[in-house]
């Protein structure tokens, strides 16, 4: 069965104004429908910028980028927003949410975006369907602002399933939600996976990792372990990589983190 | 109707709603903007309101633009060739004009020589008291004045017409009525005076009677005034009433004869030509030249608008400089949200026409403002002063300025959004989109 989507030896490499700064060296990812893979690693391990290349924001420096067999390495940005449209959804750690757009318009927005043409009720029906699939369909005419953070992250993840996306890539979703509402949000990620999307999931929470089918551990820009949570997680404490007390002081910071855009 | 594609669908959509989430700011925009348009709205608006009026003033005198004019030689035959050949032609008109005097025979008149009569002093001219002969080329001269006591006479220029001489003149009236040239001619002619003749009837007590050259004397009846643009006291008769009077060969005597065509009446023209050649008038002294009102009037206006609208691009430059101000700091203000909508799968392209759709639609709003105040201003400015200047009477906005404040608007609109739209498509969304 052909991968959703398979990176082999990507490299990237930040052009700096002294001498040239990999963040990425010869990762190997693939990923099939309906799996769930989480990343873990320290913060500058290059977790976001993995997710970063995978979500077509930035093109690798080398290696190779296969969607569904297909070489999209080389892109045309036109190319490449038509493909994010249709086949990735995305989460992310701040919400991103249009303050003066209410939570069924923030979820259409995704629906209008130039890549084809939907009439305004068929928007809005798919949007509160969405909504509904994140259990918030009753809060569609709320304002961000009269929202609680995993409200507003919730709506974000319909905004990313809207579309009835592939692979949903998010990125460290539940860094600025308690405990609580992050198990929650995880909960409904890992349903998405249950239609046969596919979920790379960027996280510092060993927990949530555990609930993902496979876990990889990014240290320095190369792929340092890959397998079940607890074997990469055995295997990371005995070489002194990230524990959950480390990773959770990495997520601390993003506690407070949780915003609206302007 | 025109089906916008999803792209532009999408543009306006989101276009409108960040307008709709920025109502301070699109208004700030919009203020910076409004007087530059309303400016090139007002220049727009005045250019063709004073090309109106510049072009009205110079039609009443010269003719209407594109009228054809043929000047007629001074020849025995001429005037009865050409009443001939115009009778009940309701496309030219021939008129014969020659110095009359209304009032008490064997005066000098008032005004000697058919001076201006709202002078104080009519003493000053020094026209000639007699008759007025004009030659082919249209200069006039007269016989010297005659010592003879002063009497309760105006001179005048008297205009014989063959028909309405309005459709290429158009004259305004003023009181009374114009000539009916569809009734049967009268045995007393009926005269319309011009607004300088009219001064001098309502200032002195003049007994109504008409002489023409010597010997020929009428009662004439005056029934209408009218303004023709010329300060020369005129009065306009019918040429068949004028020659129950006198007979037709002394009209050509009196010079000043020409006809008046519409461009189409190029058959009319060429039956006379014919007929005024076999009558024995050489072919070379009948020329016929086309009145060219707008070209007489364009190079001025042309000059004033250029100043003017020199003057309007540099208020709408510095609106252009507000909209690209305001547009900076809202694309500063806005990077994750661009950068939201990148992620969600809208191309660069599409994010540069969203930020141009807004500076647009602000454009757009502004110029509508700016062209409903410019319209709700020349309403009111017709009602004030149309009693004061006739030319405001019946006028309406023009199109011109209309068109031309949207243009302004869109252009402000394009130029302020442009860079902001640029910025807007490079923002790099990783860099931003990163936990």
């Amino acid at each position: 069965m052909t991968p959703l989507i398979e990176l082999a030896g990507v490299t990237k490499v930040l052009k700096g104004q002294q001498q040239p700064r990999t963040i990425l060296s010869g990762v190997d990812l693939t990923v099939h429908s309906g799996e769930s893979v989480a990343v873990v690693g320290r913060s500058g391990s290059g977790k976001s910028t993995l997710l970063s290349l995978v979500g077509l924001f930035d093109r690798p420096t080398g290696g190779q980028y296969l969607l569904h067999g297909r070489d999209i390495t080389r892109l045309s940005e036109r190319r490449a927003a038509a493909l994010r449209s249709a086949e990735f959804g995305f989460v992310f750690q701040r919400f991103f949410l249009l303050k003066h757009l209410t939570a069924v318009q923030n979820v259409a927005m995704a629906l209008v975006n130039g890549q084809g043409w939907l009439p305004r009720r068929k928007r809005k029906a798919r949007a509160i369907a969405a909504l509904d699939r994140v259990g918030i369909a009753h809060l569609a005419k709320h304002k961000p602002p009269r929202l609680s953070g995993g409200e507003q992250q919730r709506v974000a993840i319909a905004r990313a399933l809207v579309r009835e996306p592939r692979l949903v890539l998010a990125d460290e979703p539940t860094g600025a939600l308690d405990t609580e509402t992050g198990n929650l949000v995880i909960d409904v990620l890992h349903s998405a996976t249950e239609r046969g999307c596919g979920l790379i999931l960027v996280t510092h929470d060993w927990d949530h990792a555990r609930r993902m089918g496979r876990v990889l551990r990014l240290q320095d820009g190369t792929l340092a372990d890959a397998g079940p949570e607890e074997v990469v997680r055995e295997r990371a404490a005995s070489v002194g990589g990230p524990d959950i007390g480390g990773l959770a002081a990495g997520a601390a910071g993003g506690m407070l983190g949780g915003m609206v855009v302007a | 109707m025109i089906r916008l594609s999803g792209r532009a669908r999408s543009a306006l959509i989101i276009g409108v709603q960040g307008i709709r989430a920025r109502k301070l700011r699109t208004l700030l925009s919009m203020m910076s903007l409004f007087l530059g348009v309303l400016a090139v709205v007002a220049v727009q608006a005045g250019a063709e309101i004073g090309q109106r009026a510049l072009l009205s003033d110079v039609e009443l005198v010269q003719g209407k633009d594109g009228t054809l004019r043929m000047y007629l030689p001074p020849d025995p035959h001429t005037a009865s060739v050409a009443i001939d050949a115009l009778k009940g032609r309701g496309d030219a008109v021939a008129s014969f004009t020659t110095s009359a005097t209304i009032g008490e025979p064997g005066v000098t008149p008032i005004n000697p020589g058919g001076a201006p009569l709202d002078r104080d002093n009519n003493e000053g001219y020094a026209g000639p008291a007699g008759p007025v002969f004009c030659d082919s080329r249209g200069y006039c001269f007269g016989q010297p004045a005659v010592n003879q006591p002063k009497g309760a006479a105006i001179q005048l220029s008297l205009v014989a017409m063959t028909g309405d001489i309005r459709q290429f003149q158009p004259f305004r009236p003023v009181s009374g009525q114009w000539l009916d040239f569809a009734s049967a001619p009268s045995l007393g002619p009926r005269i319309v005076l011009n607004k300088a003749a009219a001064i001098g009837f309502a200032r002195y007590r003049i007994p109504a009677q008409l002489s023409v050259g010597s010997g020929v004397d009428a009662t004439p009846r005056i029934v209408g005034v009218v303004d023709d643009g010329n300060d020369q006291p005129t009065a306009y008769v019918r040429t068949d009433e004028l020659l129950n009077w006198m007979p037709v060969d002394s009209m050509s005597n009196g010079g000043g004869l020409q006809v008046m065509l519409s461009p189409a009446a190029t058959g009319e023209l060429q039956v006379l030509r014919t007929r005024l050649i076999a009558a024995g008038i050489p072919a070379g002294q009948l020329q016929v030249e086309p009145i060219d009102a707008k070209k007489h009037i364009a190079t001025e206006l042309t000059l004033v608008r250029r100043v003017f609208l020199g003057l309007a691009a540099l208020v709408l430059l510095i609106g252009v400089g507000g909209i690209l101000n305001v547009g900076l700091a809202t694309v500063g203000e806005r990077v994750e949200e661009f950068a939201l909508r990148r992620a969600v799968g809208t191309s660069r392209l599409l994010l540069a026409a969203i930020v141009l759709a807004e500076t647009l639609l602000t454009g757009l709003f502004t110029a509508a403002a700016a062209v409903g105040t410019g319209a709700l201003v020349l309403k009111a400015a017709s009602t004030v002063l149309a009693g004061r200047e006739p030319f405001l009477q019946d006028i309406g906005f023009p199109w011109q300025a209309g068109a031309a404040g949207v243009i302004a608007g869109l252009i402000a609109g394009l130029l302020g959004g442009l860079i902001p739209a640029i910025r807007a498509a490079r923002i790099p969304i990783a860099s931003i989109m990163r936990a």
